[in-house]
């Protein structure tokens, strides 16, 4: 890698216009995968992308370059086997890998086996991933670094009555968390003494189940907090900047589905703060690559870090629209060894984005998944608009994977303006056929508090907007249309009994209706 | 043709006459002027007394789901007058609510006993598909008669899990 940087400075060329990489392999599915495909070719750096028997008509597939068959539907028959995932990279001579998000994103294990078989992994190094992706050793890497953590044990523990210990020092209502923890997994909050025992039973059962390990840890549980994340980009070459933040305080099951930047709930100086917090962490890590620090900002304004992602987030698109900085095609330039293009002073939040998660989920049953078939699809385009997709018309949405089918971002002058956008192209979405969180924001952006930014965490459970009754005009389109549609049908279904009478031989029809003397 | 619906909990009597695109169409009394065209992409414009609406329609039970661009709405047709195919409409009523499995999956919890009584909206079994846990609520309040699954089984779309009376 050291040889590469040296190469460009010598060479004189410029940051994008080398190229970083003969072939890159995407370890992922799905939107990511399209995002990355599309930074491959812009590029012009030749992409692989990988598929399950699940996903043989996939998007990805069709948009990469080349394709590789890894194995059955279940991600661990395919998308997750180390083994299979790097066979490809071998066979199609992609000389790096890009993981996306979750799969393999925060394995450290795939990190090492990339750097041991000679394939750049497209991330921070293995040992990074390994420290960070351990939520205590994170947390005390990040106090030893200055950064303010969440009050809580440093140490994961097996230990129940050590826990318990903690969790009274600390005083209810205390989140469980699983040292191993990410999506939300072997997460509980314990509101009082009483839920302890079921609290502990339920959280260390989820994570055994889920990343086989039941360690356990106990954090204070803030009050009303904020979700608000900083964004930031390390080379190798020891220089680092932060992009900013992201607010994400608006989640289901503790997972994201509205993302805005800048947080209107950050100051300057908070956000000054917070960004030199970041650093502080990155410098100690010698983090290298696109990284993510959530911290929870509680009512006092007092940031409190939470955890590290070592991979690029699903709500990247937020920043790169505030930033108009391109984060996958930087995290690529990176891993080729390039110094980072700009310094601190060059970033700047123009304007203001806000994200949704399109989830295959049915927003009125507890944002139950809803697999199917889409049937019709309509994207909102236009200004400001953009769609980071991984479907189609005719698209079958596969049982066997995270329900994410695309993100709709917005960009406005400022978050009015950004407002009033999302509400439009919420307006112009329209998918068929399977169910969509859709109606969910068309809820939200309704919502005095999202509206007026005083929104914390606890903002889906409150969430009082209900679907306003349809006007009477709107009802009169749907019954004229149902009746023209029943019209139709009848129509149909009458031609096709004719068709068939006729294709009856005559002799019968004649014979038939003679003989009865004209029953018909 | 004339039709008696139920919509957004009303019940409605329509008359509906045309071809080819332009229909008159007799809603409570009122007449409507009616363009309809439907398009290869799915959706269809309507065109009611110069008003605008780009719908879909698609059939659903007993009648049709009409997206609007403010959602969608079910346009379901109540006895005599039900045109075509469709099964008769479920009915609430009496009868037990069966609960079934969505999506493929696997049962993580059981969260009640047969015999235990429940409210509507209350949890009956959580079930892990799509990579997550999703909790299986009580469409209505009443009294568990039997659950049919057991904690760590895997299941198919449409299998019956829990019937409430």
């Amino acid at each position: 890698m050291t040889a590469r940087a040296t190469e460009t400075s010598k060479g004189g060329a410029s940051f994008m216009t080398r190229r970083a990489f003969k072939k890159i392999l995407i370890a992922n599915r799905g939107e990511i995968a399209v995002r990355v495909i599309r930074a491959c070719r812009e590029m012009g750096i030749p992409s692989v992308a990988i598929y399950s028997e699940a996903d043989r008509s996939a998007l990805h597939v069709r948009m990469a370059d080349e394709a590789r068959f890894v194995g059955p539907a279940p991600s661990r028959d395919s998308y997750l086997r180390i083994d299979r995932v790097l066979d490809a990279a071998h066979a199609s001579g992609a000389e790096a890998i890009h993981p996306g998000y979750g799969l393999l994103a925060e394995n450290a294990a795939f990190a090492r086996a990339c750097e041991e078989s000679g394939v750049t992994f497209i991330g921070p190094r293995s040992e990074t991933i390994a420290l960070m992706g351990e939520k205590t050793s994170a947390r005390r890497v990040a106090a030893e670094a200055g950064v303010p953590v969440v009050p809580g044990t440093l140490e994961a523990s097996v230990d129940a009555a050590a826990l318990r210990r903690e969790a009274e020092r600390l005083g209810f209502p205390v989140m469980l968390k699983a040292a191993a923890g990410g999506g939300g997994k072997g997460l509980r909050l314990v509101a009082s003494a009483a839920d302890w025992g079921a609290a502990t039973l339920a959280a260390r059962g989820e994570a055994q189940g889920a990343f086989g390990d039941d360690r356990l840890y106990v954090e204070k549980a803030l009050a009303r907090p904020r979700h608000v994340e900083i964004q930031v980009l390390a080379d190798s070459h020891g220089n680092a900047v932060h992009l900013f933040e992201r607010e994400c305080s608006i989640q289901r099951r503790h997972q994201k589905v509205v993302e805005e930047s800048p947080s209107p709930f950050l100051t300057p100086e908070l956000r000054g703060r917070m960004g030199a917090l970041a650093l502080a962490l990155v410098r100690k890590t010698g983090y290298c690559n696109a990284g993510t620090l959530e911290f929870l900002v509680d009512a006092e304004g007092r940031p409190h870090f939470l955890e590290m992602n070592t991979r690029l987030q699903v709500e990247h698109p937020v920043t790169e629209m505030v930033t108009g900085e391109d984060l996958v095609k930087l995290q690529i330039q990176i891993a080729g060894g390039a110094r980072l293009p700009f310094g601190q002073d060059d970033l700047e939040q123009r304007g203001h984005a806000i994200e949704c998660r399109i989830y295959a989920e049915d927003p009125e049953r507890g944002f139950l998944p809803s697999p199917g078939r889409i049937v019709a699809l309509r994207l909102p385009e236009g200004p400001g608009v953009r769609n980071d997709s991984g479907i189609y018309p005719g698209y079958e949405v596969p049982v066997h994977y995270d329900p994410l089918l695309s993100k709709l971002v917005v960009h406005g002058r400022n978050r009015e303006d950004a407002l009033q956008r999302l509400r439009r192209a919420v307006a112009e979405y329209r998918v068929l056929g399977v169910a969509t969180t859709l109606p969910f924001f068309a809820r939200v952006l309704r919502d005095p508090a999202f509206l007026s930014g005083d929104y914390d965490t606890s903002f889906v459970e409150a969430l009082s907007v209900t679907t306003p009754p349809p006007v009477d005009h709107v009802i009169e389109a749907a019954v004229a249309a149902a009746a023209i549609r029943a019209l139709h049908d009848r129509a149909a279904s009458r031609s096709t009994a004719e068709a068939s009478a006729q294709a009856a031989p005559p002799w019968w029809r004649a014979g038939l209706g003679e003989a009865h003397g004209g029953r018909r | 043709m004339i039709l008696d619906a139920t919509v957004a909990g009303r019940e409605v009597h329509v008359e509906v006459h045309g071809k080819d695109g332009r229909y008159a169409v007799v809603l409570a009394g009122r007449a409507l002027d009616v363009d309809l065209r439907e398009s290869p992409d799915g959706f269809a414009s309507l065109l009611i007394d110069g008003r605008s609406y780009e719908t879909a329609i698609e059939r659903r039970g007993a009648g049709y789901a009409v997206g609007l661009p403010g959602g969608t709405l079910v346009v379901e047709w109540t006895e005599p007058s039900r045109p075509g195919a469709g099964g008769p409409a479920p009915h609430g009523g009496e009868t037990a609510a069966r609960v079934t499995a969505p999506m493929p999956g696997k049962m993580v919890r059981i969260l009640v006993e047969s015999g235990q009584a429940v409210q509507a909206d209350q949890g009956l079994v959580v079930m892990e598909a799509m990579k997550m846990e999703n909790e299986l609520r009580s469409p209505r309040a009443g009294r568990v008669r039997e659950v049919h699954v057991r904690e760590g089984q895997a299941v198919e779309t449409g299998a019956l899990l829990v019937v409430v009376d």
